[in-house]
């Protein structure tokens, strides 16, 4: 299967301090890939240099098709109607699916002669993922498509993506620093940390591919990969890639995302990457 | 790209074309008005420098006065107006609100955005202005046939010719140079004021020279029968030839004038004069107008062309 996005060895940099640095990581196409980190770790950067708001100062940002971009806080133009919205969307894209887009918002009780700056929150956020579904693209990159609205505004915004990803071959890459609302929808892990990729990956994958061990100090930590530990006085909790070490006094178990980000994000030496051809069907 | 640009920035065009629809309304009543006056009051020759002219003449300048009160103001405050409002926002307004972010990430790439923003709203920004001129230069002989003060009155000169365009282009692109350097719609605004009235201040100081000052020595008199002339420097010429700005050992007394008389200062010049000194000044003439009006409008073209290509440089370079 193809890249539906490569980056490789990009490095950007504002005067002198680096916001990414030597970023590789390849998403395949039909994936819907969370990028996640916390505040600063360089997530709006990178999607600042896929979609060409940003020159990369090294490396390179390879987009296979169109891409669509839903920047942070959902930016629209408030004193215009929501019709005109949609004419802004036809007149600035060379493919327009503006039929489907005024179904959607009809779908959605949006009325399209109300001005933008007057509905609310989620409203925008759904004109705002719309519009970027309307130019058909091939990838749609969203940041922070969550933050700021309310469970159930989430919860329809996820449906609205979901469900445009069901109908035909459009990858998604999403950032957000709550991982818990990327655990149902997304199927592709990117974890970035102080400007540097810790893990990319597929997120059965990933969790295929890790134990979280609790066991009692002193248990061998010999022969095992730890991501990350952390201790108490009288207990031991390990996060390891691959195989458990044999000493019985380990219980093991599945992560979940949460733990396994989290492993990762405390440890920011640790990393999980596949090899750069390693973009696996 | 047209249809974005046109509803982006409607309200200053808008607003824009109805002020000079209503100054052009004004001027037309105040032409048609002043028309009919003259056909019913003037005797058979009038306009024309005939004594019995005068209190038509009067009548004329007092309507002209009363008009041009009304939009004397527009040189300066025009050019301000327009970087302001339709200068400031193009690039100051979308950085603000992040709306960058969403017109930068559509199929058209941003040098066209900036290239059909740039030369649509430049176009008619350079037509207003060629319109305010228009519309000024066919006003004004309804009232001052014969007298002319568009080249000598630099406030004049800047609302008829090419001038207000060239302003008003200048204008524009600082106002858009300066959103991109604040990415704020206010301080750029305010950038604009500033610039604009140093502009001005500079160039008006600049002006005289724009050519060699014409010298002409006058005796008898230190006022030029030409009222429509840009004077440079004076000074008097002693007998000897020998130019001085203060004649010291001439011989005539100089007495300090009290209050609004020039008796005192009159004395002195008549003294001057009869002991052989002249007058001499350096001025520039009124068949510079056009020269004036082509350099000043050359200066702030390049000047904008300059402003254009910073505010491109800087959108292109980084647009995040």
């Amino acid at each position: 299967m193809s890249a539906a996005l490569e980056v490789t060895g990009l490095g950007v940099r504002y005067r002198r301090t680096w916001a990414l640095r030597d970023c590789s990581l390849s998403v395949p196409a039909g994936r819907v890939a969370a990028l996640v980190g916390p505040n600063g770790a360089g997530k709006t950067t990178l999607m600042h240099t896929a979609v060409g708001l940003l020159r990369a100062t090294e490396g390179s940002v390879r987009v296979a098709g169109e891409a669509a971009f839903v920047a942070q806080d959902k930016p629209l133009y408030d004193d215009f109607t929501v019709a005109e919205m949609l004419t802004f969307g036809l007149r600035t894209n060379r493919r327009w699916d503006g039929e489907a887009a005024a179904a959607r918002l009809a779908g959605l009780g949006i009325p399209l002669k109300r001005k933008v700056g007057g509905l609310s929150g989620g409203q925008q956020a759904q004109v705002a993922v719309t519009l970027a579904l309307a130019s058909r693209p091939d990838l749609l990159v969203l940041d922070e498509p969550l933050a700021n609205l309310d469970p159930l505004a989430r919860h329809d915004v996820m449906r609205t993506i979901m469900a445009e990803t069901a109908g035909r071959e459009l990858t998604v890459l999403l950032s957000s620093h709550v991982v818990s609302d990327l655990e149902e929808t997304c199927d592709w892990l990117i974890v970035l940390n102080g400007g540097r990729m810790q893990v990319s990956g597929d997120i059965e994958e990933l969790l295929d591919d890790h134990l979280v061990l609790t066991g009692p100090v002193g248990a061998s930590e010999a022969g095992m990969r730890v991501v990350s530990a952390g201790r108490t006085d009288r207990q031991v909790g390990l996060l390891v890639r691959g195989a458990p070490s044999p000493d019985p006094r380990w219980q093991a178990r599945r992560p979940g995302l949460e733990e396994l980000v989290m492993g990762y994000l405390r440890n920011p030496e640790s990393t999980a990457m596949p090899a750069l051809t390693g973009v696996r069907p | 790209m047209i249809w974005v640009t046109w509803r982006q920035h409607r309200a200053q065009i808008l607003v824009t074309a109805a002020f000079l629809a209503l100054l052009g309304m004004l001027l037309l009543g105040s032409a048609v008005e002043a028309s009919r006056y003259v056909a019913e009051h003037a005797p058979p020759g009038c306009p024309g420098p005939a004594v019995a002219c005068g209190e038509v003449a009067v009548a004329l300048g007092q309507r002209y006065d009363t008009v041009y009160s009304v939009f004397g103001w527009m040189p300066l405050v025009a050019p301000a107006l327009i970087g302001a409002f339709w200068g400031a926002p193009l690039l100051g307004r979308e950085y603000e609100r992040g709306t960058h972010r969403l017109a930068w990430t559509q199929a058209v790439p941003v040098w066209r955005w900036l290239a059909v923003k740039l030369t649509v709203l430049g176009g008619a920004v350079v037509a207003g202005g060629l319109l305010l001129s228009l519309m000024v230069s066919l006003w004004r002989p309804v009232f001052r046939s014969g007298v002319g003060s568009a080249f000598g009155n630099v406030g004049v000169f800047n609302m008829v010719g090419v001038a207000p365009a060239a302003w008003w282009l200048y204008a524009f692109a600082l106002g858009t140079a300066a959103g991109t350097l604040f990415r704020r719609t206010l301080p750029a605004m305010a950038l604009v004021v500033a610039g604009v009235a140093a502009t001005m201040f500079t160039l008006v100081q600049v002006s005289d020279h724009y050519a060699e000052p014409a010298r002409t020595q006058l005796s008898g008199t230190v006022v030029l029968d030409d009222p429509d002339v840009r004077l440079v420097s004076s000074a008097w010429v002693e007998p000897s030839g020998r130019e001085v700005g203060e004649p010291s050992e001439s011989g005539c007394a100089r007495r300090v004038d009290v209050g609004q008389s020039s008796k005192n200062t009159d004395a002195w010049q008549a003294c001057l004069f009869g002991k052989g000194y002249r007058f001499a000044v350096y001025y520039h003439p009124a068949s510079r107008f056009w020269l004036f009006q082509w350099t000043e409008a050359g200066i702030l073209t390049v000047a904008a062309a300059a402003l254009g290509g910073l505010a491109v440089h800087r959108t292109l370079r980084r647009p995040g």
